[in-house]
Protein backbone atom coordinates (compact mmCIF):
# COMPACT_ATOMS: atom_id res chain seq x y z
CA UNK A 1 0.00 0.00 0.00
CA UNK A 2 1.37 3.38 -0.67
CA UNK A 3 1.71 5.74 2.48
CA UNK A 4 1.71 8.68 -0.07
CA UNK A 5 -1.08 9.94 -2.32
CA UNK A 6 -0.58 12.91 -3.77
CA UNK A 7 -2.76 15.72 -1.68
CA UNK A 8 -6.41 16.33 -3.43
CA UNK A 9 -4.70 15.29 -7.02
CA UNK A 10 -5.42 11.43 -6.72
CA UNK A 11 -8.80 11.23 -6.93
CA UNK A 12 -9.10 7.68 -8.08
CA UNK A 13 -9.57 5.04 -5.34
CA UNK A 14 -7.38 1.68 -5.95
CA UNK A 15 -5.77 -0.45 -3.47
CA UNK A 16 -7.32 -1.49 0.01
CA UNK A 17 -9.35 1.34 1.57
CA UNK A 18 -10.93 1.75 5.50
CA UNK A 19 -14.11 2.58 6.66
CA UNK A 20 -13.58 5.94 8.64
CA UNK A 21 -15.63 6.19 11.48
CA UNK A 22 -15.69 9.57 13.93
CA UNK A 23 -13.46 6.88 16.61
CA UNK A 24 -10.72 7.62 14.72
CA UNK A 25 -10.85 11.09 13.36
CA UNK A 26 -8.30 12.07 15.70
CA UNK A 27 -5.36 9.71 14.03
CA UNK A 28 -6.35 11.00 10.84
CA UNK A 29 -6.07 14.50 11.81
CA UNK A 30 -3.25 14.26 13.73
CA UNK A 31 -0.79 11.95 11.62
CA UNK A 32 -1.54 9.95 7.78
CA UNK A 33 -2.26 6.48 8.65
CA UNK A 34 -0.86 4.30 5.68
CA UNK A 35 -4.35 3.36 3.98
CA UNK A 36 -4.57 3.62 0.19
CA UNK A 37 -8.65 5.68 0.39
CA UNK A 38 -11.45 5.73 2.82
CA UNK A 39 -14.86 5.15 2.54
CA UNK A 40 -17.77 7.12 4.70
CA UNK A 41 -22.00 6.67 5.01
CA UNK A 42 -22.52 9.40 3.26
CA UNK A 43 -25.84 10.30 5.56
CA UNK A 44 -22.96 10.74 8.35
CA UNK A 45 -22.24 13.96 6.28
CA UNK A 46 -25.31 15.26 4.92
CA UNK A 47 -25.14 18.31 7.47
CA UNK A 48 -24.78 22.29 6.44
CA UNK A 49 -21.22 22.72 8.40
CA UNK A 50 -19.80 21.43 11.40
CA UNK A 51 -17.06 18.77 13.01
CA UNK A 52 -17.57 16.06 10.52
CA UNK A 53 -17.72 17.83 7.32
CA UNK A 54 -14.03 19.77 8.45
CA UNK A 55 -12.77 16.16 9.07
CA UNK A 56 -14.09 14.81 5.92
CA UNK A 57 -12.53 17.41 3.99
CA UNK A 58 -9.23 17.39 5.62
CA UNK A 59 -8.86 13.38 5.29
CA UNK A 60 -10.06 14.41 1.61
CA UNK A 61 -7.12 16.59 0.86
CA UNK A 62 -4.98 13.81 1.87
CA UNK A 63 -6.68 10.61 0.52
CA UNK A 64 -9.42 9.46 -2.45
CA UNK A 65 -12.52 9.28 -0.19
CA UNK A 66 -15.81 6.97 -1.33
CA UNK A 67 -19.35 7.90 -0.30
CA UNK A 68 -21.03 4.88 0.57
CA UNK A 69 -24.64 6.00 0.98
CA UNK A 70 -26.92 3.98 3.48
CA UNK A 71 -30.58 5.68 3.23
CA UNK A 72 -31.60 6.56 -0.68
CA UNK A 73 -33.82 3.59 -0.93
CA UNK A 74 -33.11 3.20 -4.35
CA UNK A 75 -35.65 0.04 -4.50
CA UNK A 76 -38.78 2.03 -2.99
CA UNK A 77 -41.96 1.57 -4.89
CA UNK A 78 -42.73 5.62 -4.81
CA UNK A 79 -39.48 6.11 -6.09
CA UNK A 80 -36.22 8.27 -4.47
CA UNK A 81 -36.88 11.32 -2.04
CA UNK A 82 -35.53 14.42 -3.99
CA UNK A 83 -34.32 16.03 -0.66
CA UNK A 84 -31.99 12.70 0.08
CA UNK A 85 -31.00 13.21 -3.28
CA UNK A 86 -30.40 16.83 -3.32
CA UNK A 87 -28.82 16.59 0.17
CA UNK A 88 -26.15 13.70 -1.45
CA UNK A 89 -25.54 15.66 -4.41
CA UNK A 90 -24.75 19.10 -1.77
CA UNK A 91 -21.84 16.55 -0.46
CA UNK A 92 -21.02 15.16 -3.70
CA UNK A 93 -20.23 18.75 -5.10
CA UNK A 94 -18.21 19.46 -1.96
CA UNK A 95 -16.41 16.68 -1.76
CA UNK A 96 -15.51 15.28 -5.39
CA UNK A 97 -15.11 11.59 -4.47
CA UNK A 98 -13.69 9.13 -6.18
CA UNK A 99 -16.73 6.80 -5.79
CA UNK A 100 -20.03 7.37 -4.87
CA UNK A 101 -22.42 3.86 -3.93
CA UNK A 102 -25.74 2.51 -2.95
CA UNK A 103 -27.26 -0.53 -1.93
CA UNK A 104 -29.74 -2.89 -4.18
CA UNK A 105 -32.71 -2.65 -1.13
CA UNK A 106 -35.07 -0.24 -0.60
CA UNK A 107 -35.42 1.10 3.28
CA UNK A 108 -38.40 4.00 3.19
CA UNK A 109 -42.18 3.45 1.97
CA UNK A 110 -44.09 6.71 1.76
CA UNK A 111 -43.15 8.67 4.57
CA UNK A 112 -41.69 6.48 6.75
CA UNK A 113 -38.02 5.49 6.68
CA UNK A 114 -36.86 2.22 8.60
CA UNK A 115 -33.18 3.59 8.04
CA UNK A 116 -32.01 -0.16 7.57
CA UNK A 117 -30.73 -2.25 4.48
CA UNK A 118 -34.27 -4.65 3.32
CA UNK A 119 -34.32 -6.91 0.60
CA UNK A 120 -35.84 -6.61 -2.36
CA UNK A 121 -38.66 -8.99 -4.18
CA UNK A 122 -36.10 -10.18 -7.72
CA UNK A 123 -38.77 -9.81 -10.10
CA UNK A 124 -38.75 -8.01 -13.37
CA UNK A 125 -41.07 -5.29 -12.01
CA UNK A 126 -38.71 -4.42 -9.24
CA UNK A 127 -35.70 -4.53 -11.75
CA UNK A 128 -37.11 -1.68 -14.39
CA UNK A 129 -38.48 0.24 -11.32
CA UNK A 130 -34.62 0.14 -9.61
CA UNK A 131 -33.15 0.64 -12.78
CA UNK A 132 -35.57 3.70 -13.77
CA UNK A 133 -34.13 5.31 -9.90
CA UNK A 134 -30.76 4.60 -10.44
CA UNK A 135 -30.60 6.10 -14.09
CA UNK A 136 -32.45 9.09 -11.88
CA UNK A 137 -29.92 9.29 -9.35
CA UNK A 138 -27.00 8.79 -11.96
CA UNK A 139 -28.36 11.87 -14.64
CA UNK A 140 -28.79 14.03 -11.30
CA UNK A 141 -25.15 13.63 -9.54
CA UNK A 142 -23.98 13.75 -13.10
CA UNK A 143 -21.56 10.53 -13.05
CA UNK A 144 -21.99 6.68 -12.84
CA UNK A 145 -22.48 5.05 -9.07
CA UNK A 146 -22.05 2.06 -7.79
CA UNK A 147 -24.73 -0.80 -6.27
CA UNK A 148 -23.59 -3.20 -3.44
CA UNK A 149 -25.67 -6.35 -3.04
CA UNK A 150 -26.77 -6.60 0.69
CA UNK A 151 -26.84 -9.35 3.24
CA UNK A 152 -30.87 -10.24 4.06
CA UNK A 153 -32.37 -12.82 6.28
CA UNK A 154 -35.84 -13.11 4.13
CA UNK A 155 -36.58 -14.08 0.62
CA UNK A 156 -39.53 -12.72 -1.20
CA UNK A 157 -41.30 -15.58 -2.52
CA UNK A 158 -42.25 -13.82 -5.67
CA UNK A 159 -39.02 -13.43 -8.03
CA UNK A 160 -38.11 -14.05 -11.36
CA UNK A 161 -34.54 -14.57 -11.14
CA UNK A 162 -31.57 -14.58 -8.71
CA UNK A 163 -30.32 -12.24 -6.44
CA UNK A 164 -26.97 -11.99 -8.47
CA UNK A 165 -28.48 -12.09 -11.72
CA UNK A 166 -30.49 -9.40 -10.59
CA UNK A 167 -27.41 -7.19 -10.09
CA UNK A 168 -25.59 -7.58 -13.19
CA UNK A 169 -29.08 -7.17 -15.38
CA UNK A 170 -29.05 -3.81 -13.38
CA UNK A 171 -25.69 -3.12 -14.09
CA UNK A 172 -26.28 -3.48 -17.62
CA UNK A 173 -29.35 -1.78 -18.18
CA UNK A 174 -28.13 1.31 -16.05
CA UNK A 175 -24.75 1.21 -16.39
CA UNK A 176 -24.10 1.40 -13.39
CA UNK A 177 -21.13 -0.47 -11.39
CA UNK A 178 -21.41 -3.13 -8.78
CA UNK A 179 -20.06 -3.11 -5.34
CA UNK A 180 -19.98 -6.57 -4.43
CA UNK A 181 -19.94 -6.80 -0.97
CA UNK A 182 -18.26 -10.51 -0.44
CA UNK A 183 -19.25 -11.05 3.06
CA UNK A 184 -22.96 -10.32 2.21
CA UNK A 185 -22.04 -12.97 -0.78
CA UNK A 186 -21.48 -15.49 2.17
CA UNK A 187 -24.11 -14.65 4.81
CA UNK A 188 -26.64 -15.08 2.41
CA UNK A 189 -25.52 -18.60 1.30
CA UNK A 190 -26.22 -19.37 4.55
CA UNK A 191 -28.83 -17.59 5.35
CA UNK A 192 -30.81 -18.44 1.94
CA UNK A 193 -29.02 -21.97 1.13
CA UNK A 194 -26.50 -21.34 -2.31
CA UNK A 195 -23.14 -21.65 -3.64
CA UNK A 196 -21.55 -18.84 -3.19
CA UNK A 197 -18.60 -19.19 -5.51
CA UNK A 198 -21.95 -20.01 -8.29
CA UNK A 199 -22.87 -17.02 -7.55
CA UNK A 200 -19.93 -14.85 -8.61
CA UNK A 201 -20.85 -16.25 -11.92
CA UNK A 202 -23.85 -14.67 -12.33
CA UNK A 203 -21.69 -11.13 -12.40
CA UNK A 204 -19.97 -9.95 -15.29
CA UNK A 205 -16.00 -10.01 -14.61
CA UNK A 206 -15.83 -6.35 -15.90
CA UNK A 207 -19.10 -5.78 -13.66
CA UNK A 208 -17.45 -5.45 -10.41
CA UNK A 209 -15.81 -1.48 -9.61
CA UNK A 210 -15.30 -2.26 -5.73
CA UNK A 211 -15.26 -4.79 -3.11
CA UNK A 212 -16.43 -4.52 0.62
CA UNK A 213 -15.24 -7.07 3.32
CA UNK A 214 -16.20 -7.18 6.87
CA UNK A 215 -17.02 -9.63 9.76
CA UNK A 216 -20.22 -11.26 10.43
CA UNK A 217 -21.99 -13.08 13.29
CA UNK A 218 -24.26 -16.15 13.99
CA UNK A 219 -27.40 -16.37 15.54
CA UNK A 220 -28.00 -20.23 15.85
CA UNK A 221 -28.12 -20.83 12.23
CA UNK A 222 -28.48 -17.53 10.47
CA UNK A 223 -25.62 -14.88 10.29
CA UNK A 224 -25.99 -11.82 10.86
CA UNK A 225 -24.05 -9.04 9.08
CA UNK A 226 -22.99 -6.87 11.92
CA UNK A 227 -19.83 -5.55 10.68
CA UNK A 228 -18.83 -5.96 14.66
CA UNK A 229 -15.47 -8.37 14.10
CA UNK A 230 -12.69 -9.08 11.67
CA UNK A 231 -13.24 -11.08 8.15
CA UNK A 232 -14.09 -14.40 8.53
CA UNK A 233 -11.99 -17.40 7.25
CA UNK A 234 -14.23 -18.33 4.82
CA UNK A 235 -14.74 -15.10 3.40
CA UNK A 236 -11.29 -14.63 2.74
CA UNK A 237 -11.54 -17.90 0.40
CA UNK A 238 -14.38 -16.39 -1.01
CA UNK A 239 -12.61 -12.89 -1.57
CA UNK A 240 -9.17 -14.90 -3.33
CA UNK A 241 -11.94 -16.38 -5.99
CA UNK A 242 -13.46 -12.93 -6.20
CA UNK A 243 -10.30 -11.25 -6.99
CA UNK A 244 -9.64 -14.12 -9.47
CA UNK A 245 -12.64 -13.50 -11.29
CA UNK A 246 -12.55 -9.67 -11.42
CA UNK A 247 -8.83 -9.00 -10.83
CA UNK A 248 -7.40 -5.94 -8.83
CA UNK A 249 -10.28 -4.01 -7.85
CA UNK A 250 -10.39 -1.63 -4.95
CA UNK A 251 -11.38 -3.26 -2.01
CA UNK A 252 -12.87 -1.84 1.55
CA UNK A 253 -12.34 -2.91 5.43
CA UNK A 254 -15.77 -2.28 6.84
CA UNK A 255 -16.27 -2.00 10.40
CA UNK A 256 -19.39 -0.24 12.22
CA UNK A 257 -20.04 -1.96 15.53
CA UNK A 258 -17.39 -2.66 18.83
CA UNK A 259 -15.17 -0.63 16.47
CA UNK A 260 -11.24 -1.46 16.94
CA UNK A 261 -8.14 0.22 16.94
CA UNK A 262 -7.38 1.66 13.77
CA UNK A 263 -4.17 -0.98 13.50
CA UNK A 264 -6.68 -3.52 13.42
CA UNK A 265 -8.65 -2.20 10.40
CA UNK A 266 -5.07 -1.60 8.79
CA UNK A 267 -3.83 -5.15 9.65
CA UNK A 268 -7.06 -6.56 7.76
CA UNK A 269 -6.73 -4.11 5.07
CA UNK A 270 -2.94 -5.23 4.53
CA UNK A 271 -4.67 -9.30 4.79
CA UNK A 272 -6.89 -7.94 1.68
CA UNK A 273 -3.83 -6.58 -0.24
CA UNK A 274 -2.07 -9.45 0.05
CA UNK A 275 -4.45 -11.69 -0.81
CA UNK A 276 -5.33 -9.38 -4.01
CA UNK A 277 -1.95 -9.30 -5.05
CA UNK A 278 -1.10 -12.78 -5.02
CA UNK A 279 -4.54 -13.81 -6.84
CA UNK A 280 -4.10 -11.05 -9.45
CA UNK A 281 -0.31 -12.18 -10.08
CA UNK B 1 -48.59 -11.07 -4.58
CA UNK B 2 -45.85 -9.72 -6.84
CA UNK B 3 -46.65 -5.80 -7.36
CA UNK B 4 -43.79 -3.93 -5.56
CA UNK B 5 -45.62 -1.04 -3.79
CA UNK B 6 -48.03 -4.25 -2.44
CA UNK B 7 -45.38 -6.10 -1.46
CA UNK B 8 -43.33 -3.33 0.54
CA UNK B 9 -46.65 -1.96 2.11
CA UNK B 10 -47.07 -4.96 3.34
CA UNK B 11 -43.18 -5.77 4.49
CA UNK B 12 -43.40 -2.27 6.27
CA UNK B 13 -47.01 -2.91 8.26
CA UNK B 14 -45.09 -6.30 9.34
CA UNK B 15 -42.10 -3.95 10.81
CA UNK B 16 -44.48 -1.47 12.64
CA UNK B 17 -47.02 -4.12 14.10
CA UNK B 18 -46.56 -4.31 17.10
CA UNK B 19 -46.67 -7.91 17.54
CA UNK B 20 -44.13 -9.58 14.69
CA UNK B 21 -46.82 -12.36 13.90
CA UNK B 22 -49.17 -9.75 11.38
CA UNK B 23 -49.84 -11.35 8.10
CA UNK B 24 -46.66 -11.35 6.40
CA UNK B 25 -45.40 -14.81 6.55
CA UNK B 26 -46.66 -15.47 2.75
CA UNK B 27 -44.64 -12.64 1.44
CA UNK B 28 -41.71 -14.76 2.22
CA UNK B 29 -39.10 -18.52 1.55
CA UNK B 30 -40.03 -20.61 4.82
CA UNK B 31 -41.65 -21.86 7.51
CA UNK B 32 -44.23 -19.59 9.82
CA UNK B 33 -41.97 -19.68 12.98
CA UNK B 34 -38.50 -19.20 10.92
CA UNK B 35 -39.96 -16.02 8.46
CA UNK B 36 -41.56 -14.51 12.12
CA UNK B 37 -38.03 -15.16 14.16
CA UNK B 38 -36.30 -13.18 10.98
CA UNK B 39 -38.94 -10.41 10.39
CA UNK B 40 -37.86 -9.83 13.86
CA UNK B 41 -34.89 -8.90 13.27
CA UNK B 42 -35.48 -6.45 10.77
CA UNK B 43 -38.02 -5.03 13.43
CA UNK B 44 -35.28 -4.99 15.36
CA UNK B 45 -32.82 -3.37 13.51
CA UNK B 46 -35.37 -0.37 12.93
CA UNK B 47 -36.23 0.28 16.31
CA UNK B 48 -32.58 -0.41 17.54
CA UNK B 49 -31.13 2.46 14.85
CA UNK B 50 -33.71 5.00 15.60
CA UNK B 51 -32.61 4.20 19.43
CA UNK B 52 -29.58 4.63 18.53
CA UNK B 53 -30.44 8.21 17.18
CA UNK B 54 -31.96 9.52 19.99
CA UNK B 55 -29.26 8.46 22.54
CA UNK B 56 -26.85 10.40 20.29
CA UNK B 57 -28.99 13.39 20.01
CA UNK B 58 -30.26 13.29 24.11
CA UNK B 59 -27.11 12.10 26.28
CA UNK B 60 -28.72 14.48 29.30
CA UNK B 61 -31.64 12.90 29.22
CA UNK B 62 -30.54 9.70 28.84
CA UNK B 63 -28.14 10.32 31.98
CA UNK B 64 -30.44 11.87 33.90
CA UNK B 65 -33.25 8.93 33.70
CA UNK B 66 -30.90 6.49 33.55
CA UNK B 67 -30.14 3.47 30.37
CA UNK B 68 -33.30 1.61 31.41
CA UNK B 69 -35.71 4.26 31.48
CA UNK B 70 -34.75 5.97 28.37
CA UNK B 71 -34.74 3.12 26.53
CA UNK B 72 -38.11 2.64 27.43
CA UNK B 73 -38.58 5.94 26.70
CA UNK B 74 -36.88 5.70 22.95
CA UNK B 75 -39.53 2.51 22.41
CA UNK B 76 -42.56 4.84 23.02
CA UNK B 77 -41.66 7.61 21.34
CA UNK B 78 -40.87 5.46 18.27
CA UNK B 79 -44.03 4.04 18.35
CA UNK B 80 -45.99 7.30 18.63
CA UNK B 81 -43.31 8.99 16.14
CA UNK B 82 -40.99 6.80 13.78
CA UNK B 83 -38.52 8.34 11.49
CA UNK B 84 -39.44 9.91 8.31
CA UNK B 85 -36.04 10.58 7.31
CA UNK B 86 -32.48 8.96 5.85
CA UNK B 87 -30.26 11.15 8.07
CA UNK B 88 -30.87 9.79 11.28
CA UNK B 89 -28.98 12.91 12.82
CA UNK B 90 -32.30 14.73 12.15
CA UNK B 91 -34.64 12.20 14.26
CA UNK B 92 -35.86 12.93 17.13
CA UNK B 93 -36.78 16.56 16.84
CA UNK B 94 -40.39 15.93 18.74
CA UNK B 95 -39.07 14.31 21.88
CA UNK B 96 -38.84 17.44 24.10
CA UNK B 97 -43.13 17.73 22.85
CA UNK B 98 -43.45 14.16 23.94
CA UNK B 99 -41.64 14.70 27.38
CA UNK B 100 -43.64 16.60 28.41
CA UNK B 101 -46.99 15.06 27.26
CA UNK B 102 -45.91 11.27 28.93
CA UNK B 103 -47.03 10.76 32.21
CA UNK B 104 -44.08 8.49 33.21
CA UNK B 105 -41.47 11.07 31.87
CA UNK B 106 -43.32 14.04 33.45
CA UNK B 107 -42.73 13.00 37.26
CA UNK B 108 -38.98 14.96 36.31
CA UNK B 109 -40.56 18.20 35.73
CA UNK B 110 -37.90 19.49 33.56
CA UNK B 111 -37.16 17.07 31.46
CA UNK B 112 -38.93 18.21 28.56
CA UNK B 113 -36.79 21.91 28.77
CA UNK B 114 -33.63 19.90 29.28
CA UNK B 115 -34.61 17.75 25.88
CA UNK B 116 -35.60 21.12 24.27
CA UNK B 117 -31.62 22.32 24.98
CA UNK B 118 -30.39 18.78 23.88
CA UNK B 119 -32.17 19.54 20.45
CA UNK B 120 -30.69 22.85 19.93
CA UNK B 121 -27.14 21.28 21.07
CA UNK B 122 -27.54 18.38 18.67
CA UNK B 123 -28.37 20.47 15.65
CA UNK B 124 -25.87 22.85 16.41
CA UNK B 125 -22.90 20.52 15.60
CA UNK B 126 -24.34 19.92 11.86
CA UNK B 127 -24.80 23.85 11.42
CA UNK B 128 -23.09 25.70 8.33
CA UNK B 129 -19.72 27.04 8.98
CA UNK B 130 -19.93 31.09 8.16
CA UNK B 131 -16.54 33.11 8.20
CA UNK B 132 -15.84 35.10 11.21
CA UNK B 133 -16.73 38.61 12.37
CA UNK B 134 -14.66 41.02 10.57
CA UNK B 135 -13.94 44.10 12.96
CA UNK B 136 -12.16 45.79 9.60
CA UNK B 137 -15.29 45.54 8.16
CA UNK B 138 -16.94 47.42 10.76
CA UNK B 139 -14.85 49.95 10.52
CA UNK B 140 -15.46 51.38 7.65
CA UNK B 141 -19.16 52.20 8.78
CA UNK B 142 -19.30 55.78 9.51
CA UNK B 143 -20.54 55.78 13.38
CA UNK B 144 -23.72 57.45 12.77
CA UNK B 145 -24.66 54.67 10.97
CA UNK B 146 -23.71 51.80 13.01
CA UNK B 147 -26.57 51.79 15.38
CA UNK B 148 -28.72 50.61 12.05
CA UNK B 149 -26.82 47.81 11.76
CA UNK B 150 -28.51 44.36 11.58
CA UNK B 151 -26.52 42.03 13.38
CA UNK B 152 -26.14 38.56 11.84
CA UNK B 153 -26.04 35.30 14.57
CA UNK B 154 -23.76 32.10 13.86
CA UNK B 155 -26.70 29.32 12.55
CA UNK B 156 -25.15 26.87 15.64
CA UNK B 157 -27.10 30.28 17.89
CA UNK B 158 -30.24 29.57 19.24
CA UNK B 159 -31.89 31.35 22.45
CA UNK B 160 -34.13 29.04 24.79
CA UNK B 161 -36.52 30.40 27.51
CA UNK B 162 -36.97 27.80 30.46
CA UNK B 163 -38.72 27.73 33.33
CA UNK B 164 -36.05 25.54 34.92
CA UNK B 165 -31.96 26.37 34.87
CA UNK B 166 -31.76 24.27 32.21
CA UNK B 167 -27.82 25.22 31.14
CA UNK B 168 -26.69 24.62 34.55
CA UNK B 169 -27.98 20.98 34.54
CA UNK B 170 -26.64 20.37 31.05
CA UNK B 171 -23.40 21.71 32.07
CA UNK B 172 -23.07 19.31 35.73
CA UNK B 173 -24.35 16.20 33.09
CA UNK B 174 -20.83 16.98 30.58
CA UNK B 175 -18.36 13.99 30.52
CA UNK B 176 -15.70 16.52 31.45
CA UNK B 177 -17.31 18.50 34.41
CA UNK B 178 -15.53 18.49 37.67
CA UNK B 179 -17.60 21.09 39.95
CA UNK B 180 -20.14 20.81 42.67
CA UNK B 181 -22.98 18.30 41.00
CA UNK B 182 -25.81 20.75 42.47
CA UNK B 183 -28.31 22.82 41.07
CA UNK B 184 -30.20 25.89 42.38
CA UNK B 185 -34.17 25.77 41.37
CA UNK B 186 -34.78 29.20 42.00
CA UNK B 187 -38.15 28.89 40.47
CA UNK B 188 -37.85 31.93 38.00
CA UNK B 189 -37.47 31.44 33.84
CA UNK B 190 -33.88 30.88 32.84
CA UNK B 191 -32.00 31.43 29.47
CA UNK B 192 -29.83 29.32 27.46
CA UNK B 193 -28.02 30.42 24.78
CA UNK B 194 -26.85 27.60 22.75
CA UNK B 195 -23.31 28.36 20.38
CA UNK B 196 -20.99 27.15 18.51
CA UNK B 197 -17.27 29.06 18.60
CA UNK B 198 -15.63 26.53 16.01
CA UNK B 199 -16.93 23.00 16.40
CA UNK B 200 -17.77 22.47 19.65
CA UNK B 201 -21.49 23.46 20.79
CA UNK B 202 -21.08 25.13 23.43
CA UNK B 203 -24.31 26.66 26.11
CA UNK B 204 -24.70 29.09 28.84
CA UNK B 205 -27.16 30.48 31.18
CA UNK B 206 -27.64 34.13 29.49
CA UNK B 207 -29.80 36.90 31.27
CA UNK B 208 -32.74 38.34 30.32
CA UNK B 209 -31.44 41.21 28.43
CA UNK B 210 -28.97 39.37 26.63
CA UNK B 211 -31.56 36.81 25.29
CA UNK B 212 -33.69 40.20 24.08
CA UNK B 213 -31.12 41.37 22.57
CA UNK B 214 -30.09 38.16 20.68
CA UNK B 215 -33.48 37.44 19.59
CA UNK B 216 -34.39 40.97 18.69
CA UNK B 217 -31.00 40.93 16.39
CA UNK B 218 -31.69 37.06 15.53
CA UNK B 219 -35.08 38.04 14.00
CA UNK B 220 -33.54 41.05 11.74
CA UNK B 221 -33.81 43.88 14.14
CA UNK B 222 -31.58 46.90 13.88
CA UNK B 223 -28.91 47.69 16.42
CA UNK B 224 -30.65 50.52 18.03
CA UNK B 225 -33.93 48.33 18.35
CA UNK B 226 -32.47 45.51 19.95
CA UNK B 227 -30.52 47.69 21.92
CA UNK B 228 -33.96 49.21 23.20
CA UNK B 229 -35.33 46.11 24.02
CA UNK B 230 -32.64 44.75 25.80
CA UNK B 231 -32.45 48.05 27.92
CA UNK B 232 -36.36 47.86 28.49
CA UNK B 233 -35.29 44.93 30.38
CA UNK B 234 -32.22 45.79 32.35
CA UNK B 235 -31.40 49.69 31.77
CA UNK B 236 -27.65 48.62 32.65
CA UNK B 237 -27.27 46.02 29.64
CA UNK B 238 -23.63 47.13 28.75
CA UNK B 239 -23.87 46.66 24.58
CA UNK B 240 -19.87 47.40 24.12
CA UNK B 241 -18.80 44.40 26.76
CA UNK B 242 -21.77 41.90 25.09
CA UNK B 243 -20.64 42.33 21.50
CA UNK B 244 -16.91 42.22 21.73
CA UNK B 245 -17.88 38.79 24.31
CA UNK B 246 -20.08 37.74 21.25
CA UNK B 247 -17.77 38.15 18.66
CA UNK B 248 -15.29 36.73 20.82
CA UNK B 249 -17.37 33.33 20.87
CA UNK B 250 -19.06 33.47 17.40
CA UNK B 251 -21.98 34.60 18.69
CA UNK B 252 -22.03 36.74 16.06
CA UNK B 253 -20.30 36.80 13.02
CA UNK B 254 -21.13 39.19 10.69
CA UNK B 255 -23.72 42.34 10.09
CA UNK B 256 -25.24 44.06 7.18
CA UNK B 257 -26.37 47.71 6.64
CA UNK B 258 -29.41 49.01 4.75
CA UNK B 259 -31.36 46.16 4.67
CA UNK B 260 -28.53 43.55 3.04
Amino acid sequence: MSLLSSPDGNAEARGVGIGLRACHYGKFLGSHPPTDWVEVHSENYFGDGGYDLHVLEHVRSQYPVSLHGVALSLGSADGVRAAHLAKLKRLADRIEPALVSEHLCWGALGPRHFNDLLPLPYTREALAQIVSHVTQVQETLQRRILIENVSSYLQFRAHDMSEFYFLAELAKRSGCGILLDVNNVFVNSVNHGFDPGQALLEIPTQAVDEIHLAGHSAAGELLIDDHGSRVAPQVWNLYETACRRFGPVPTLIEWDTSIPPLDILLDEAAMAARISQAACA
Amino acid sequence: MRDLAALQARFAAGLDAPVPETGTQDLFVGGTEQVRQRLGIYRGNARANAAKALAAAYPVIEKIVGPEFFSGLASEYQSRIPSVNGDLNEYGEAFAGFLADFPPAREIPYLADVARLEWRVHRAHYAADPGRFDPARLALVPPEHQLQLRLRLHPACHVLQCAYPVARIWEIHQDAFSGEFAVEFSGRPTNALVYRPRFRVEVAQISDAEAVFLRAASDGQTLDAALAAAQLSDATFNLGRMLSEWVQSSVIVDFGLNGE
